[in-house]
């Protein structure tokens, strides 16, 4: 806010600024602060009087300047000057002209407000999002920390292993402080309340290296060891009731007995998954084996210095990492060609939904400048109706800058209750618009209409007050006499043009927006037919985790699922069961190198694949397709030696052009399993995906201890898949009463969720292009109205002359059409610069898209050409001796 | 700004002389005073309180001065001192006398309004 009214200091003339700025300046900074120090209320006002004066004044001081230095005689200050009295009364004016014609207002105000209520809108989640990501002081020094290895046949981008932590945190000199994390999924017990929750286990430098503090009890120092644990305000609220006698008391987490030791404020959320717990930790160099890639890492750089230069260092750094930690040949050449990868915290949060927002901020624009091209038009109409009490005003001596100021005033009005109408249509849909946002957009829960978006809307309004109504009012301000002229129908050429000009570029506009949004429903279109490998319909899955003392070893576990699978497809429509470790859409895949009997021996050789652990009839549940060999049977999960189902893409990279059935496999463990079937490939993480070659493993491996599988997830085939939770839940509670059960969805469910940001700006982006191209029509309509009006004697005598009624018509679709066409080429020109916008939510389907652009070009000339044949109707209905009676 | 009387000098631009009549001020100051004597009818902002001292000064009504002797040492910004000039003081004189007179003529008829009842 004080940052505005500085600005807006800048409105005056140089020559004034010169000599007041800075005397200025410091007067509203000093009375802001003194506003401030009484409340946001007296500062909002302050902020709000201030500006309307700034600006007042500095529009007055640029028509009617008062410094004149050096110059000798006195301004003249008398006739023209722009008082407050005479602003009030220019504003009362346009008021009372403004209620004489009240549809024109109510048009004008609505259909301004909506735009501008978009942008409010918009802007307050760009700015509670995109501009304030992060709750941490100083948070653009905050860095993201991972691996890459170009060259490798690891992942573009890793994670570090925690060697790397202890190598930056003592020898970085661009880092002031470094943290390591792993995030996981783990049950927490308090009392009788029983819950898998999100923990993380940080070094204790995590909180150090982000700058957040405790609100209640202190923070892990290294003698906590792993005894103790800092939990979420949230956690804090819900299960201890806000009580601050949880701290010092141990709770079970994660499988041990932890002591509490602080509750972090409301705004910690780290990392943003919904993490509510995290463990101490103390890491110890002489114990760490090299290579255990995948923990994230975040630093804290030191001022001035730049996310490269890090990432420049942090190379440097992890090449010595095998001369001190050892490690096997293949981690050696691997950290030759390490390279680190240092991010700003704030770009790695926002993530992919940056674009999305940004996107829709930008179509919010389009539309206020569509909406401000419509009422400009509306403006000049109504100048032109009036052209001759103006001309009459100029007449007796009214200065141009007069008129120009009446003019303005009516366009101020009008923005200003628009204004006001966004602000209320903001205030009233910003909530189902949040509510409709997809998950996972940071600080979404603390967007709200704030003093930020109060002063933007405010901006928005004043510069649509300017965009809406300079045009018409230089243009009627220029009014010459010759209009006073008996019948005088003045230059209507060039008044034309300008509202040719604005339907050209509104055309223009609703086309980029709806090409981009007709691209978006093309992307969702081809993202919908995708064939994942699965069938997401009528399944029901769910994920427990018992804890029982029977449960001890990989056997027993795969005993007890066996049993527990049994009992569910016992439940009443039930028709198939099976379990997955990693189920798709859901959790990643895990990744190791597999080596096969004709590859070479030794430690460092194999392909690196991914697996998973199936069993039961997970394959049938989820409708991937067998093309070669069978699925596990029971025998497969009771005992070794181990059998293994790969999918097509892993038996053409291990056998291509083979039969795989038969072939044998050695994992990681360096044990053997036999190739029983070819399975389709399958989309792990989202439809976009390409599959990843997969191996399926069996419960049970080649020792007790060599797996052990405490909590996969359990898929059901059911056309009761939308109901059947709560038997489920039933038989969970009979079979493993201590398990609680988590992470329940239905396959359609989540094939929903990982969709929904495209959805989400697909429809905001669809609702935007509509609205534009209403508006736009709208434009075209009014414009080809008024020329019909206009041109009624012209007409009328073209058809007392013979002309008919089909080539009136003509001629003026033919005007409409000239200007549509011309808007749509302009159109298509800018959507070929701007798709490309659209970037990573595209699929299926490029920036470019002749059918999209063609669809769309073709959708919006009819709609342009509808918009003109409403008038030309009417012009063609014209009654000639009617149209020459009147004048 | 405030209204504007016959004479053509605004509320705020009578006030402005008025603070100035005791000696040099700086804006802040000039500020403060047209604040304390309207007794806080006149609160002016930023925009409209320098329009006035430009157009003052433009008029030849008020000057930049020297700051005061004794004026006390002020951190960052350099203050400036505005005074009155000669013709600013008779322009205040005359001001302040048709205030007088117009105010006589009021408190007449009011006292004749009041006699009738």
């Amino acid at each position: 806010m004080k940052a505005i009214l500085i600005w807006l200091v800048r409105i005056f003339p140089a020559a004034f600024r010169e000599h007041f700025a800075a005397e200025m300046t410091a007067q509203v900074v000093r009375d802001y602060d003194r506003a401030r120090s009484r409340g946001y209320f007296p500062a909002f006002w302050f902020g709000m009087a201030t500006a309307a004066d700034l600006v007042r004044s500095g529009v007055a001081e640029w028509v009617n300047p008062t410094w004149a230095r050096g110059r000798r005689t006195p301004v003249e200050e008398r006739g023209t000057a722009w008082t407050v009295s005479e602003w009030t009364r220019d504003l009362r004016h346009a008021t009372r002209s403004l209620k004489r014609t009240p549809s024109f207002t109510l048009l004008a105000v609505g259909m301004l407000g909506l735009a501008i209520g978009a942008n409010a809108g918009m802007f307050s989640v760009v700015n509670g999002v995109l501009l304030h990501p992060l709750p941490y002081a100083n948070a653009d020094r905050l860095v993201h920390i991972a691996a890459s290895a170009p060259g490798s046949d690891f992942p573009p981008e890793f994670g570090v292993s925690a060697e790397f932590y202890v190598q930056y945190k003592e020898q970085s000199r661009l880092l002031e402080d470094v943290a390591v994390y792993n995030s996981f999924t783990s049950t927490l017990r308090v009392g009788d309340r029983v819950e898998r929750v999100r923990m993380s286990w940080p070094t204790n430098s995590l909180f150090t290296t982000l700058g957040a503090k405790p609100i209640l009890g202190r923070l892990p120092v290294a003698d906590d060891g792993q005894g103790t644990a800092v939990i979420s305000y949230a956690l804090w609220r819900s299960w201890f009731g806000g009580d601050s006698a949880v701290v010092g008391r141990s709770y079970d987490i994660s499988g041990s007995s932890r002591t509490v030791i602080g509750v972090m404020g409301p705004d910690f959320e780290f990392p943003r998954d919904g993490t509510v717990l995290w463990m101490s930790n103390d890491v110890h160099p002489e114990q760490i084996t090299p290579g255990r890639f995948g923990a994230s890492l975040v630093g804290r750089m030191v001022p001035g210095t730049t996310p490269e230069a890090v990432a420049n260092e942090l190379t440097t750094l992890a090449r010595r990492l095998p001369e001190r930690f050892g490690g096997s040949p293949a981690y050696a050449r691997l950290i030759e060609q390490h390279h680190a990868v240092v991010r700003s915290l704030e770009k790695e949060m926002l993530g992919s939904v940056a674009r999305p927002l940004w996107v829709l901020l930008g179509a919010a624009g389009i539309v206020l400048l569509i909406a401000c091209a419509n009422i400009a038009s509306l403006f000049m109409v109504r100048a032109e109706g009036r052209q001759r009490d103006l001309a009459v005003r100029r007449a007796i001596g009214a200065a141009r800058s007069q008129l120009i100021r009446l003019q303005m005033s009516e366009a101020v009005v009008v923005a200003v209750l628009a204004g006001a109408v966004a602000m209320v249509l903001a205030w009233l849909t910003l909530p189902v618009l949040l509510r409709a946002a997809p998950p996972g957009i940071p600080r979404l829960d603390q967007v709200s209409l704030g003093l930020t978006t109060l002063a933007f809307t405010l901006a928005v309004a004043l510069v649509s007050a300017i965009g809406c109504g300079a045009i018409p009012a230089f243009r009627g301000s220029a009014a010459d006499l010759t209009q006073l002229r008996e019948g005088g129908r003045g230059s209507t050429r060039q008044r034309h043009w300008a509202r040719d000009t604005l339907v050209v570029s509104q055309t223009a506009l609703a086309l980029v927006l709806l090409i981009g949004s007709g691209l978006l429903v093309r992307s969702f279109w081809a993202l919908r037919h995708v064939d994942p490998g699965y069938d997401t319909s009528n399944v029901f899955t769910f994920q427990i985790a018992p804890e029982q003392a029977a449960l001890t070893d990989g056997p027993s576990f795969a005993r007890f699922d066996l049993d527990f699978m049994d009992r569910l497809r016992a439940l009443p429509g039930v028709e198939s069961v099976g379990l997955v470790e990693n189920l798709p859409l859901n959790e990643g895949l895990r990744t190791t190198r597999f080596r096969t009997e004709e590859m070479a021996s030794g430690p460092d050789a194999g392909t690196l694949l991914s697996y998973t652990w199936a069993a039961g009839d997970y394959f049938r549940t989820m409708g991937i397709a067998v093309f070669n060999g069978r699925t596990f049977a029971t025998s497969d999960h009771v005992a070794a030696p181990s059998n293994v189902v790969i999918s097509r893409s892993a038996a053409n990279l291990l056998w291509p052009g083979q039969d795989p059935i038969g072939r044998r496999l050695q994992g990681d463990d360096s044990t053997w399993a036999t190739v029983v079937g070819v399975v389709a490939d399958v989309m792990q993480n989202s439809f976009r995906d390409t599959p990843q070659p997969l191996v399926y493993l069996p419960l049970v491996g080649p020792t007790p201890n060599s797996w052990v599988l405490s909590s996969p997830a359990y898929v059901l085939k059911t056309s009761r898949a939308e109901v059947i939770a709560p038997e489920v839940r039933a038989l969970v509670h009979e079979v493993a009463p201590e398990a609680p059960m988590y992470r329940v969805f239905t396959m359609e469910g989540l094939a929903r969720d990982s969709m929904v940001q495209l959805a989400f700006t697909m429809l905001t982006l669809g609702i935007a292009s509509a609205l534009a191209m209403i508006l736009g029509a709208v434009g075209l309509y009014g414009v080809l109205s008024y020329v019909v009006a206009e041109r009624t004697r012209e007409i009328g005598v073209r058809m007392a002359l013979g002309a008919q009624a089909e080539q009136v018509r003509g001629m003026v679709v033919k005007q409409g059409a000239w200007v549509v066409g011309v808007g749509v080429v302009i159109g298509i020109a800018t959507a070929l610069l701007s798709t490309r916008a659209l970037g990573s939510l595209l699929y299926g389907v490029k920036a470019v898209d002749a059918a999209t652009f063609v669809g769309m070009s073709v959708s919006m000339l009819f709609v342009g050409l509808l918009a003109s044949y409403v008038p030309a109707r009417r012009a063609s209905n014209v009654d000639p001796i009617e149209s020459l009676r009147g004048d | 700004m405030g209204p504007k009387n016959e004479s053509g000098m605004s509320t705020l631009e009578y006030h402005v002389l008025l603070a100035l009549a005791n000696g040099p001020l700086y804006g802040y100051a000039i500020k403060d005073a047209v604040a304390d004597e309207s007794a806080g009818t006149l609160a002016p902002r930023a925009g409209s309180l320098y329009r006035v001292l430009a157009r003052m000064m433009t008029a030849r009504l008020v000057a930049e001065a020297k700051p005061p002797a004794k004026a006390s040492p002020h951190p960052g910004l350099a203050r400036r001192y505005y005074a009155l000039t000669a013709a600013g003081r008779d322009a205040l004189g005359a001001e302040a006398r048709r205030l007088k007179r117009t105010a006589a003529v009021a408190e007449k008829r009011l006292g004749l309004a009041q006699g009738r009842s």
